[in-house]
């Protein structure tokens, strides 16, 4: 045999053990591993489980484009036998979205393809969409729910509202959230004292636990500046002026104050202020603390606010009381000596520096304080942060992570800038909120699920345009006056705190409502928020009574009940032997404390509205916990009846 | 070139066997399976716990002690789910039927409201895991 013959055996040797390669490669698969220990551990199991045939599994998603092949080694996510195995082969939670649907890594990420540990778990190189932690999951929801609120995604509820509440909109352009309304700074230096306004700079939640208020971590001298610079402006917005307080307030006797404070406590009582403020930590949370309010206002822009909000702080959502201006005085006299800070340290005085309004503008522009707080002098705010409309889409190369040891991913980046803005550059403008862990980690899943993914359409689950219903008229300028719109939702627009009363005249008879203007006594027993007495006039009753009795109807509420004597023992029995409704509601004393007290129902409600809401509460009310008990319209009207019975 | 793909037999399982390390990595991930308070809850426990929350508290109390503040004024009182002895031998059937049914739906005390028109058997199913995670808090 020739040189020739040699060669051509050894490379034909060479070329058979090549060969080999692919097919060796092929027979051990690490999934095949996987495989072969999944049917191992089902033989073992006393149900019975259906083994898995060798070879690789995927879910081809044709819609979102994605090829999944997760399923290669986690082989129990739908039995439910598997509930307590050891991963991969544990089952995968009970959840709304089919499996076979979606696919795995439109809700996880991470590399679908991959059917090697190492190249689907954690910080895989080069691939954009790293798998979600655990703790970061709900972000994926909310790549397609766009409404407010998901059903069953509770942190990224919690964290939209942050968003929205923070107002990061004011420097940050996201869209789908609008900019919170903040107290305009004109006329400031007309309201607060200086020793207030530098402590308030200095740590924003030292004042009001719950501000929204950022703390801009400012130097010293900064704040100085910046008090100062805020100060010249003591002219009340609107060209107005603030009117001195009454001669009554200048009282020299001591006993005659203290009756002037009793009254004015009273008084306060009756309007309810808690509602929507704080006062030293109980109470609604609409408004602002009041609990130390005599320690930073003074007593005339207190009175003028009281008598006119939407002059001194144009937009606010507070209502105007109908004090007399006696009565006014007296509360304004009991909130100074009851609201008082007692740790309160005046400030020694200070010599502003000679270049304080410069230096003051400066610090205002820098830190886009316009961005909030509207001010006159200072036109134009500039939105100084990223965009963060497709923030969930940035790729991790695209991060600065600075000198910080973090995990170098995308959700961790995002909450710790959350939590600790100036970490990542000391430089950086943002300022610190305050969140606890959760809420950073909420905020965190919200901004995520900004994605820039190319989601179909069809999957998409957008929120319902809102109605912007703004009452016009006589009713329109009162329920403006009112603010009843922050309390109260119309026709679609207004916040839910209290009832929804696009349909109060179909729930609720028209007399009721209008003595309900006169004495708003509580009628759910469990509420921090209770409606405040407004000091009406008749007439003003009159129109709001009027205009919600021919305006605020559903026709279909509309029922004729049978006046039928017999149906009356019926609902008896119905109520309190099948249905068991004394578990939440009181009659004649006797009961739960859950539901209204329904004493008086029969004059309160109308029938119509009682037959349809006994029907179906998740229809009307989906906050309430009232049980629907698939009632047939027989049963329904004979509760009716012997509900309407009580008067 | 072509080997160095395949890397050696120390770092491929062989055929039958998922490497130690893999399976061992995958498993110290994930949080072990909880009681409620004690350590992190399962999603579905923590989705039990939003509609316990809403719609069981009231009565049943939020660690499910059957003292919620509307306790006081039924008779008989509603369940105590840490109390073993109050809730032994009972099955999840059962539980599913009284909360879908009420009390009516298991011959006792109409007090108990039938949700099964609030939630449906997806829902009433996490609501039967948390009050179970809550019976092994003490």
């Amino acid at each position: 045999m020739g040189k020739l013959s040699k060669y051509f055996a050894a490379v034909s040797v060479v070329l058979l053990v090549v060969l080999a390669v692919s097919p060796m490669k092929d027979f051990f698969r690490e999934w095949k591993g996987y495989q072969y220990a999944y049917n191992k551990l089902i033989a073992n199991l006393p149900q019975r489980v259906k083994p898995a045939g060798i070879g690789i599994k995927q879910i081809w998603v044709q819609k979102l484009d994605r090829v999944d092949r997760c399923e290669t080694c986690h082989l129990g996510l739908k039995e439910d036998a598997l509930v307590n195995a050891k991963e991969p082969f544990r089952s995968h939670p009970r959840i709304h979205h089919d499996i076979e649907e979606f696919g795995c890594t439109m809700c996880h990420g991470g590399q679908g393809v991959a059917t090697e540990y190492k190249e689907s778990v954690g910080n895989v190189k080069f691939w954009d969409q790293p798998m979600l932690p655990g703790a970061f999951i709900e972000a994926s929801c909310g790549k397609c729910h766009k409404e407010q609120n998901v059903p069953e995604a509770p942190v990224l509820n919690e964290g939209r509202k942050l968003v929205q509440e923070s107002n990061c909109v004011a420097c940050h352009k996201i869209e789908g959230y609008q900019k919170q309304w903040v107290p305009p700074l004109d006329g400031i230096g007309s309201k607060v004292n200086r020793t207030w306004l530098v402590n308030w700079l200095k740590n924003p939640k030292q004042y009001y636990s719950g501000t929204k208020m950022p703390n801009f971590l400012l130097s010293d001298e900064d704040v100085d500046n910046l008090a100062d610079f805020l100060l010249t402006f003591t002219a009340p917005p609107n060209n107005s002026e603030l009117v001195p307080l009454p001669s009554s307030m200048k009282i020299s006797s001591e006993a005659q104050k203290a009756k002037v404070i009793e009254k004015g406590s009273t008084l306060f009582g009756e309007a309810r202020c808690i509602s929507c403020h704080l006062i030293n930590g109980k109470g609604g949370y609409v408004a602002t603390e009041l609990g130390k309010v005599a320690s930073k206002v003074n007593a005339d822009w207190l009175y003028n606010y009281i008598k006119e909000p939407k002059v001194f702080m144009p937009e606010v959502q507070m209502p105007r009381y109908r004090f007399t201006e006696n009565d006014l005085a007296s509360v304004v006299a009991y909130m100074q000596s009851e609201f008082v800070d007692y740790d309160f340290q005046q400030l020694p005085p200070h010599t502003p520096d000679p270049a304080y309004y410069e230096k003051g503008l400066a610090i205002f522009k820098k830190y886009n304080c316009a961005g909030c707080h509207q001010l006159q002098a200072v036109t134009g705010s500039s939105e100084l942060g990223p965009d963060l409309t497709f923030v969930g889409g940035k790729k991790t190369y695209e991060i600065d992570f600075g000198n910080t040891s973090v995990d170098q991913t995308l959700p961790s980046y995002l909450k710790t800038k959350i939590l600790d803005p100036r970490t990542f550059a000391s430089t950086a403008k943002m300022p610190k909120f305050g969140f606890s862990d959760e809420q950073a980690t909420a905020a965190a899943v919200a901004l995520l699920s900004n994605s820039s993914e190319n989601i179909p359409e069809e999957y998409i689950v957008r929120p319902k345009p809102a109605p912007h219903f703004v009452p016009q008229g006589e009713f329109g300028k009162l329920v403006k006056d009112l603010a009843c719109q922050s309390c109260h939702v119309m026709n679609g627009t207004g916040r839910l705190v209290a009832t929804d009363l696009s349909m109060e005249a179909s729930q609720a008879q028209p007399q009721w409502i209008k003595a309900y203007f006169k004495i708003p006594y509580s009628l759910r027993p469990t509420l921090t928020e209770r409606m405040p007495n407004f000091f009406l006039s008749e007439s003003e009753i009159n129109v709001l009574g009027d205009y919600m009795a021919k305006v605020f109807v559903v026709d279909t509420l509309d029922r004729a009940i049978p006046a039928d004597g017999a149906l009356v023992s019926e609902g008896r029995g119905l109520y309190y032997e099948r249905y068991g409704c004394q578990s939440c509601h009181m009659i004649g004393g006797k009961g739960g404390y859950v539901g209204p007290p329904l004493d008086k129902v029969g004059s309160r409600l109308e029938p119509g509205w009682i037959f349809h809401w006994l029907k179906d509460p998740e229809a009307y009310k989906p906050q309430s916990i009232e049980p629907d008990n698939k009632l047939t319209d027989r049963e329904a009207e004979a509760l009716t009846v012997f509900l309407t019975t009580l008067r | 070139m072509v080997f160095s793909q395949c890397a050696g037999p120390g770092t491929h399982p062989a055929a039958g066997t998922p490497s130690k390390d893999s399976v061992a990595a995958a498993d110290s991930a994930m949080p072990p399976l909880s009681s409620a308070g004690v350590l992190p809850l399962t999603y579905e426990q923590q989705q039990g716990k939003i509609l316990f929350m809403k719609y069981c508290s009231v009565c049943h109390g939020e660690q499910g002690k059957g003292d919620g503040f509307n306790a006081y004024n039924l008779d008989p009182k509603p369940r105590d789910f840490t109390d073993p002895r109050a809730m032994a031998g009972i099955e999840d059937a059962t539980l599913l039927t009284t909360i879908m049914e009420g009390g009516k739906g298991v011959n006792k005390s109409p007090l108990m409201p039938a949700w099964g028109g609030r939630m449906n058997k997806l829902e009433g199913e996490y609501v039967i895991e948390y009050v179970k995670a809550l019976e092994h808090q003490h």
